[in-house]
């Protein structure tokens, strides 16, 4: 697979302010593109909630989206740390770690990574204190 | 086929682009000193007209005149023309001066209302996948086929209020020559028949502006009354206020509000609801730019109207309620012609100044580099770029 597109966006640490900016973006590209309403919903999902985790538990990030000119979509998000403890335990419905803060504000709800993975066709996930690596793939499906 | 109810005039035109900025679907264009408005992209919403001061656009029905092209007439009254009478005796009167204007049988379609929103809410409840939207308004309908196709599914599929009545009309008359007319307080629903553009997909043959009709109904108004049989959940169904008290249903009206809520749920975020009941024309179908009531008071003549303790009650029953929902003028072209065309037209939006001032008479710098790419138009024809340049 050759990318025939590729866009880097850049994700701030704390910034709830912009919160769903990234993802909206990405969301409006893909649709300019013709990429079919159904993979666009299942990137847009899964989009905002990468951005949110970066938002809410990472020290920012970014987030690029390629495109194949199979039509693939590729997901990378790429964030500064602190990393994942357990990622068997972040995956697991319901578990979550957010701060107060970010839950009255109505995030953490423990869906991020589960909502991700579902709606990804190919879902890796890398982590160290350095940082999280989200690998996502998203193909239209016959 | 697709159509647009909403008609141009050049000589009322002062070139304002007050509809180009307003159209909420970017279906309206300046172009060579005359607006156009793209069809495929039109959604009968009205805000381009809301916009207009000059009455350089308007929205139009049929005339009144196509009642003599039929043997038997029957007019089709949604609810929410009631809201303009304060009560039973004024419903009456409307009815009865809907009537005097030629027709044979005129019916009310509150019940076709009450009955399509009970199925609204029964399919939310089971649906399993985000919000149903209630797909009653043909501007919803429209606006998720242009702007949010990725909640197709979440349409309900039912047919709108004046087709499952005008089919059952068809029914009951067997065949018989009948001519089947929409009363209509909107310009969406002034699109929802065959003529005049010929379109076979509507069982309703002509639709017509209230509006237009007001001097003939005001002189027949004292005249008379005609018993109507109502619904009381039908009546309510046209108002946000009083539709469905029910916390897991979102409710909600005007643009700003709907394309915010529509852009939450693409992302999955109102899963404490169970239904989304949107309306574009604020205070809901009462609030329809067709009616000449302000529709904060006739909030209260639905209410007074809903109250009255001998309101003849309609019985009987109502089917056929369902409608597939499908995108029309499905997008055909290749992934390879898609990506080529985005790429040319990112690579023109990136050389003008992405203000959106919409000066060049394109709504946005996107549609505008849209233009440019597939040679419709030339960078200079951006005035902002033109005037940089002369200031050299």
């Amino acid at each position: 697979m050759t990318a025939v597109y590729q866009r880097i966006f850049t994700v701030e640490q704390d910034d709830y302010a912009s919160a769903g900016l990234v993802s909206s973006l990405i969301k409006e590209s893909l649709r300019y593109m013709g990429i079919s309403p159904a993979v666009v919903r299942r990137v847009a999902v899964a989009t905002y909630e990468a951005e949110i985790n970066m938002i809410i538990h990472a020290y920012g990030g970014t987030i690029t989206l390629e495109i194949g000119d199979d039509g693939t979509i590729h997901l990378l998000a790429k964030d500064n740390g602190p990393g994942i403890p357990d990622i068997e335990k972040a995956l697991t419905p319901g578990f979550s770690t957010a701060s107060k803060k970010a839950m009255e504000l109505g995030f953490g709800a423990g869906m991020g990574l589960p909502n991700i993975k579902r709606n990804a066709d190919v879902f890796h996930i890398e982590s160290s204190p350095e940082g999280t690596i989200l690998d996502l793939l998203f193909k239209e499906k016959s | 086929m697709r159509r647009t109810s909403i008609t141009y005039t050049l000589s009322h035109c002062v070139h304002c682009l007050k509809c180009v900025k307003a159209c909420p679907v970017s279906a309206v264009t300046l172009v060579d000193d005359r607006i156009s408005i793209n069809k495929d992209r039109c959604i009968n919403c009205g805000q381009c007209i809301k916009a207009c001061h000059s009455k350089g656009l308007v929205a139009s029905g049929s005339s009144l005149e196509a009642i003599r092209d039929y043997p038997y007439t029957v007019c089709l009254v949604p609810s929410a023309l009631s809201s303009v009478c304060k009560s039973l005796e004024e419903a009456e009167r409307l009815f009865y001066a809907i009537k005097q204007l030629g027709f044979d049988e005129v019916i009310d379609l509150s019940p076709v209302e009450g009955q399509l929103k009970r199925e609204t809410q029964r399919i939310c409840e089971e649906l399993d996948h985000g919000n149903g939207i209630a797909s009653f308004c043909p501007v919803i309908k429209r606006l998720i086929e242009t702007s949010y196709p990725m909640l197709m599914d979440n349409l309900v599929p039912l047919n709108y209020p004046s087709e499952v009545m005008a089919k059952q009309i068809r029914k009951r008359e067997n065949g018989k020559e009948t001519g089947i007319f929409l009363m209509c307080e909107c310009e969406a629903k002034l699109a929802l028949a065959k003529e005049p553009y010929k379109n076979d997909t509507y069982e309703v043959d002509h639709t017509l502006a209230i509006v237009d009709l007001f001097p003939q109904l005001r002189a027949h108004f004292p005249e008379g009354r005609e018993e109507v049989h109502f619904c009381r959940s039908g009546l309510q169904a046209a108002n946000p206020s009083v539709i469905v008290q029910k916390q897991e249903y979102l409710i909600a009206d005007g643009f700003d509000k709907i394309n915010d809520i529509l852009s939450m749920e693409e992302f999955n975020l109102l899963n404490d609801f169970r239904m989304l009941y949107l309306f574009p024309c604020f205070n809901g179908c009462i609030g329809g730019h067709l009616l000449w009531g302000n529709s904060y008071l006739t909030r209260n003549h639905i209410d007074a109207l809903t109250g009255e303790e001998n309101l003849p009650v309609a019985d009987y029953p109502i089917e056929d309620l369902y409608k597939e929902m499908v995108i029309e003028n499905e997008d055909t072209r290749s992934f390879t012609e898609k990506m080529d065309e985005f790429r040319r037209v990112n690579e023109v939006l990136e050389k003008l100044p992405r203000y959106d001032c919409s000066a060049c008479g394109m709504q946005t710098c996107r549609i505008m580099a849209e233009e440019i790419a597939r040679g419709h138009k030339k960078l200079s024809d951006c005035r902002v770029l033109a005037a940089s340049k002369e200031r050299v």
